[in-house]
């Protein structure tokens, strides 16, 4: 089955596979980053002590705490919550935006999860991160140090900045998961397609692309990232220097696939 | 209350003057005489949530039921609950109901907390199984996202409405489709920050018809605990507990009717009306 799709369209895919690859080794890890400067918005508008965001992770099913920022924010990053419990659970669950003003007044709140980030909040509002297939994380605010409480205007800020960090893991997910794209390029160009079909053709188009490993290919990547800081006329000098190699390289091969 | 950001679905009740004017007034269609003396008695109001603490004080007793909804191979069923409140919320929205109408009979349907998978899923069987009750009011402090689960949802809020069974959606706070807080068949309601829970606006321009008490909301919150909390998950069991009085002194009436004696009596400013005076000063 994998042999029918027409070689044209395969290779085509597996170049953009490449591609994205490539692109998400040069840049680094840009949805950490997108939703670090996110948080860090968020603290600094609320004037709060801690803002987060926990994305939800399957197999266990989990919310993992990505970027925290504030003065007692650290300790959340890293951390992991059944997406059952809590506030961030009941936001996660529902897609339903809450604020509570007095959590830590109340002796019987539940206050494992907070303890382990090393700060206990008085207050939390959080609001759900919605994209079209539902609920892909929270974000949380820890204590606005000018009230007690959280006002309509933070709720609909909250959501504002929510919305910000959505498109950010949207964006920066297309990069992330190019098997998932290639899925469902593969079962839109042929329905009939089966499973395994699909299976097949995807590994072969990304064979070579997992840059956990360390190739030689992957380390001519990460020099090339680090050009980055280059000025022009050295990045200038580095391509021609490249171009000599690569045309050297040329003469004295066969083109293989890039590993 | 003229701050200058507002939140979407909240706005609109933030400054009653400006949007909230409307000419809507059924003479004789008083808050007395829409519930006054009404205890909520012989009204079933099902909670779709997290479950509900039936032992916390701010229950007194009054929920009569818990189910919940179980995965299996052959599709969601619903079965007796064993399970607690895991959150709190649904505890929540149960006390804010009774706070209103003491009196009704709480059927808790839990779709929330054990276990996620098929969470959309079976948030319509629970609201299905509540349909199918025949229960008179039933209270949705969330709602989906899931489009696949558009024409489930849409269905099944036809089939309430069309049998008198009053659904009271919490709308979400983002301007996404989200269903059913949406669709006309069910009461949308959003949070506004004034501290009355008998304070009701109508909401001339939808999705969201009905403005409730949901910013700053003292709660009753699991494990017998109390907190204060801010979302419009709190405004809609205001909205189920008005709706439960006036069933239970109406028994019959239709979400239609119910709908435009919620509006006639909404605080929305307009023209002077002596006897609304009267009720409010009743209440």
């Amino acid at each position: 089955m994998a042999d029918e799709a027409p070689d044209a369209a395969l290779s085509a895919l597996v170049a953009a596979a490449r591609r994205s690859s490539v692109a998400r080794r040069v840049q680094g890890d840009v949805e950490t980053r997108l939703l670090q400067s996110i948080v860090e918005a968020t603290v600094r508008l609320f004037d709060a002590e801690a803002a987060s965001i926990a994305l939800f992770e399957s197999d266990p099913d989990r919310l993992e705490f990505r970027v925290a920022a504030g003065e007692k924010g650290a300790g959340a990053v890293g951390l992991t919550v059944p997406p059952t419990q809590g506030i961030a659970g009941y936001v996660y669950s529902t897609g339903q935006a809450l604020a509570l003003s007095d959590v830590a007044t109340d002796p019987r709140f539940n206050r494992d999860a907070a303890e382990q980030t090393g700060y206990v909040p008085r207050s939390i509002a959080a609001a759900p991160l919605l994209d079209e297939h539902g609920t892909a994380g929270v974000l949380q605010v820890l204590d606005k140090r000018g009230s007690p409480t959280f006002s309509l205007r933070d709720m609909e800020l909250l959501a504002v900045f929510a919305g910000q960090a959505t498109v950010a893991i949207a964006a920066a997910r297309v990069q992330r998961d190019t098997a998932r794209l290639l899925r469902s390029v593969l079962t839109g160009l042929d329905p009939a397609l089966a499973e395994s079909g699909v299976e097949e053709l995807v590994s072969r188009m990304t064979a070579g692309l997992d840059d956990e490993e360390e190739t030689p290919f992957w380390r001519l990547v990460d020099q090339v990232a680090r050009l980055r800081g280059l000025s022009d006329s050295e990045t200038t000098l580095v391509a021609d220097i490249l171009e000599v190699v690569a045309a050297h390289a040329a003469r004295s091969q066969r083109p293989r696939a890039l590993r | 209350m003229s701050e200058p950001y507002l939140p979407a679905w909240s706005e609109v009740f933030a400054d009653p003057r400006r949007g909230l004017r409307r000419s809507l007034r059924l003479r004789g269609v008083t808050r007395d005489w829409a519930w006054g003396g009404s205890t909520g008695a012989g009204v079933r109001v099902g909670i779709i949530d997290s479950g509900l603490e039936n032992d916390h004080p701010q229950l007194h007793g009054r929920v009569v039921e818990n189910v919940t909804v179980e995965m299996t191979d052959d599709g969601p069923r619903v079965v007796p609950d064993e399970l607690r409140d895991l959150y709190g919320h649904g505890t929540a929205c149960g006390a804010i109901i009774l706070s209103l109408a003491p009196e009704v009979e709480i059927v808790s349907i839990r779709v929330l907390g054990a276990d996620l998978r098929g969470k959309g899923t079976a948030f319509a069987a629970g609201l299905e199984w509540a349909i199918e009750q025949r229960l008179e009011v039933c209270n949705l402090s969330l709602s989906s996202k899931s489009e696949s689960l558009y024409p489930v949802f849409h269905d099944l809020a036809d089939r309430a409405y069309f049998q008198s069974t009053a659904l009271i959606s919490a709308a979400n706070n983002v301007p996404a489709p989200s269903y059913p807080s949406l669709f006309s068949s069910v009461f949308s309601v959003a949070a506004h920050g004034e501290p009355d829970p008998w304070r009701l606006y109508y909401n001339p321009t939808p999705p969201v018809e009905f403005g409730a008490w949901g910013v700053d909301v003292p709660i009753a919150w699991k494990d017998g605990g109390s907190t204060v909390a801010t979302g419009n998950s709190f405004a809609a069991p205001h909205v189920a507990g008005l709706v439960a009085l006036i069933l239970s002194k109406h028994p019959g009436l239709s979400p239609f009717e119910v709908k435009a004696i919620l509006a006639s009596v909404a605080d929305n400013p307009g023209r002077r009306h002596p006897w609304r005076r009267r009720a409010v000063a009743a209440q």
